[in-house]
């Protein structure tokens, strides 16, 4: 049947393992088994989220270029009219966010305003697992809002992954499960089977139906594990779009390629900004580290943008940012900022509906010398899950909150 | 040697007398006897390999044929109680692992206890407070704290084959447990009810059997601990001295006679047996009620844990086909299998990375209910994940360098040739529990192929270990 070792490996690493068994294994067995192989349901929605630790200054992100207050508080800090890209006659973004500009103004790009939640923790860590959890003030809850969503999602017998992370740190609260284990993807070499020690090619067989439920589901998944690993090598390969060598582009990059791999993955979390003390907290001289990070944060979202979109494959995606809190209005006299409240999020993909959604929070009228919020970050996860992802909100965020008019139908 | 050990190939085939029928309740007289070999259900390499593969983390080949020659009675007599100096090889480990308490990450104390269940002469204790630690299941995400997890693990180690009840009262008074259930201050005006609850439904009761009302007054019973930088701390003014009423009972009960009221309960016997049972028998299928209430009953009495898993491993029913491959086994048992077998040690700081990526991060449970496991241990990217650590593990390079040879474990046990060597790795491995024609065209491939043979034999064994009947326990 196979004449060397070499033919047998070779052949256990394609589709073809399952025809090359020949004789032993009926024809229509192996059509059969190559029909049952993973074709998700193709055409599903994806979300991704991109968490930015630190506590972003929001308010030097998106700019009220002309409020005197803004002027007043920020004497160091502040960004003047031509120095912004003007989004209208008041606002304007970061000088070094070009790109979301342009995204903007190609209606990718939406900005969902002064998101926060009662009675905000200026600490990082409880701030930060706020949002994770979307239980605020509950520290001892076990899950993430985004993990008990793919709870929800996974079905053991088909071992299925319904979220994965993408990026180089520990795995963010956010996707923390009680069920299902969610994988860290640090690179696409470590999503595809060695090619030496590919046992998947013998796994590969047809013969289910053991009396043994187990081995079936196992006989099962390494089918899948192995068509699986075969789609993403052959994504791998494929061209993709430049992206900057900046790490979250390098993330989106790989998400952007795990989409192209049809695993009906729906929902992929990255980071910009890593975990521990550093990322977006700039409480002294914050000008040039806050300026790269956006200027990461812009370059990155609009490539991955473009590239989904060269695919048409970007009506699919939407892409939501967080941090866990805004920064003070006013300066701090180190030329930075302490911990403040509410900032805006940004969405991202092809069926956006509305740009700049809601005030931007008046400067006079604060909270923990932050902005105040006037919209709860629950109303975007309710608005994610209930009419992007077509998931249950109030089964995942333990109650129901009002969803936001944006995206279209 | 294949032949003789190949009689029973194709397990559950030809079922022994006394095995239930499909559909049919299992009589529980029957199932808690103990099993004594027949020649239906005779004393055999897979059987022994079901006994290490659930009692420890697997066996290296002197260990099978040791077992094979002592039959089960003696072989489960040395698993409970191994004739080496147990205490000797812990108090070297517990001071390896004091060495890393100044840290606030567990890392180093995982890489340790995995190093431990290699070489422990004493395995089954492992694997029991590996079960406890899925049972309480503290992380050292909220601990923070290595020298507490260290504590805490050590604690779990003394009583995970004794008995239940100091176990508990222990564990209601650990440091770790309380920063774990994010309880470090329990005050009189803001009795903390989560603890309680976790406490009640999930390290006793379970969910159900206790009133708000009830969680209420174990929450008041808690109040005046304190966890202050690390140490535990009993504060007496902010106890709440009144009147509670728990489960039933009327007083001012504290901490400890909460405890003592848990321990009066049935349910907590059922809660444990059930556990045990999926940990040590079979997770495919709900235990039922009349099948368990034997050992329920009898662990009541005196919460002996050595006793019930005793009377578990040694019964008819976990030789059973209901018990046989009926576990999926986690991401240690996965790895320890492969490192176990071929009698090698590996680097484990970096098995403990990568065992916590594959879902199973050592000190670290998921949430406080611990690891949900069976088939969800298995999705496609995990699957991906094993296959992958198992050929870095035999690749002979980095990150795990040539510390596993299966060519020369093979040479030691008398197989030098290419052939039977595979069947030498085959009958290792799965003792036998392989399709007929996958296991042969192995061996044609592994017999046909030039080369080096330790290369050829790395490959081999990479691809038995990453077979689908491989991940089953």
């Amino acid at each position: 049947m196979f004449t060397t070792r070499r033919d047998f490996l070779k052949t256990s690493l394609g589709t073809s393992a399952l025809c090359s068994l020949g004789p032993a294994v009926p024809a229509f067995l192996s059509r059969s088994a190559l029909a049952a192989a993973p074709r998700q349901d193709d055409g599903h929605t994806i979300l991704v989220v991109v968490q930015m630790a630190g506590g972003n200054d929001g308010l030097n992100t998106v700019v009220p270029y002309e409020d005197d207050e803004y002027a007043r508080r920020r004497p160091t800090l502040r960004w003047a009219a031509k120095e912004v890209h003007k989004i209208d006659s008041l606002l304007g973004f970061h000088p070094r966010m070009q790109a979301f500009m342009r995204l903007y103004q190609e209606g990718h790009l939406s900005i969902v305003q002064g998101v926060g939640y009662p009675n905000p923790n200026g600490d990082h860590a409880a701030a930060m697992r706020d949002w994770q959890t979307a239980r605020p003030h509950q520290p001892d809850c076990q899950t993430g809002w985004l993990g008990r969503a793919i709870d929800h999602a996974c079905h053991p017998g088909e071992a299925n992954t319904p979220g994965v992370f993408v990026g180089q740190i520990a795995q963010p609260f956010g996707l923390n499960t009680e069920k299902a284990v969610v994988p860290s993807i640090k690179n696409l070499e470590q999503c595809m089977l060695t090619p030496e020690f590919d046992s998947a090619g013998p796994a590969q067989r047809t013969r289910t139906g053991d009396d043994n439920p187990l081995l079936d589901f196992l006989r099962l998944s390494a089918r899948t594990a192995h068509a699986d690993s075969r789609r993403i090598e052959a994504a791998a390969n494929a061209p993709t779009a430049e992206y900057p060598p900046l790490p979250l582009a390098q993330s989106l990059k790989t998400v952007a390629q795990l989409i192209r791999a049809e695993l009906g993955i729906r929902i992929f979390h990255t980071e910009l900004g890593g975990n521990g003390p550093g990322g977006f907290d700039n409480h002294a001289n914050q000008r040039g580290n806050h300026g790269a990070l956006l200027s990461q944060l812009s370059e990155s979202v609009a490539a991955f943008v473009d590239d989904l979109k060269r695919d048409k494959l970007l009506d699919r995606v939407l892409l939501i940012t967080f941090s866990e809190f805004g920064r003070t209005v006013a300066e701090n006299g180190r030329h930075g900022t302490g911990h403040g409240s509410a900032a805006p999020v940004f969405l991202a993909g092809g069926r956006l509906k509305g740009r700049l959604i809601g005030a931007h929070p008046a400067l006079t009228e604060l909270e923990n010398g932050g902005q105040k919020f006037h919209t709860d970050f629950r109303r975007v996860y309710a608005t994610v899950l209930d009419r992007w992802l077509g998931m249950d909100s109030s089964a995942i965020l333990g109650e129901k909150f009002d969803t936001l008019d944006v995206l279209e139908a | 040697m294949f032949a003789d050990n190949r009689t029973v190939p194709d397990q559950g085939r030809s079922e022994p007398p006394g095995t239930p029928d499909a559909g049919r309740p299992i009589d529980p007289d029957w199932a808690w006897a103990p099993y004594k070999p027949d020649t239906q259900r005779p004393w055999d390499l897979r059987r022994a390999g079901h006994l290490f593969r659930r009692a420890a983390f697997g066996a290296d080949w002197g260990q099978l044929q040791q077992a094979l020659a002592d039959g089960p009675q003696r072989t489960v007599d040395r698993l409970l109680r191994p004739d080496a100096d147990v205490e000797a090889f812990h108090r070297t480990y517990d001071e390896y692992e004091a060495s890393t308490a100044g840290s606030d990450s567990a890392d180093g104390l995982r890489a340790w206890w995995l190093r431990r269940m290699m070489q422990t002469p004493h395995p089954l204790l492992e694997k029991m407070t590996l079960f406890w630690h899925d049972h309480f299941a503290i992380s050292n995400a909220r601990v923070k704290n290595a020298l507490l997890m260290h504590k805490h693990v050590q604690s779990l180690r003394s009583h995970a084959l004794g008995r239940f009840a100091p176990l508990l009262q222990s564990v209601s008074r650990d440091p770790a447990v309380l920063l774990g259930l994010e309880a470090a201050a329990n005050r009189k005006a803001q009795p903390n009810e989560q603890p309680a609850r976790t406490i009640v439904e999930v390290y006793s009761l379970g969910p159900g059997h206790a009133t708000e009302e009830d969680l209420r007054s174990a929450a008041r019973a808690f109040t005046g601990w304190f966890v202050l930088r690390g140490q535990l701390r009993y504060i007496e003014r902010e106890h709440d001295t009144g009147t509670k009423r728990f489960l039933g009972e009327e007083g001012d009960f504290d901490a400890d006679a909460v405890v003592r009221i848990l321990l009066g309960q049935p349910a907590v016997s059922r809660l444990l047996v059930r556990k045990l049972y999926r940990w040590l028998i079979c997770e495919t299928e709900e235990s039922d009620d009349a099948l368990l209430a034997p050992l329920v009953e009898s662990f009541r009495k005196d919460y002996d844990v050595a006793t019930l898993v005793e009377t578990m491993l040694r019964s008819n029913l976990f030789f059973s086909p209901a018990a046989y491959r009926q576990r999926i086994k986690s991401p240690v048992e996965f790895a320890l299998g492969i490192v176990r077998g071929l009698e090698g040690m590996v680097s484990t700081t970096q098995l403990g990375q990568d065992l916590a990526a594959l879902g199973e991060n050592l000190y670290h449970p998921p949430t406080v209910r611990g690891w949900r496991g069976g088939q969800y241990w298995i999705n496609r990217a995990t699957l991906i994940g094993r296959s992958n650590l198992a050929g870095a593990l035999l690749s002979g390079s980095e990150p795990y360098g040539d510390k596993l040879d299966p060519a020369a474990i093979a040479k030691k046990h008398g197989f030098p040739d290419p052939e039977p060597a595979g069947r030498f790795l085959l009958d290792l491995f799965l003792q036998g529990d392989v399709e007929a024609d996958v296991g042969d065209r192995l061996l044609r491939d592994v017999a046909a192929a030039g080369g080096d043979l330790s290369r050829r034999l790395r490959r081999l064994a990479g691809t038995i270990v990453t077979l689908p009947e491989f991940h089953l326990a």
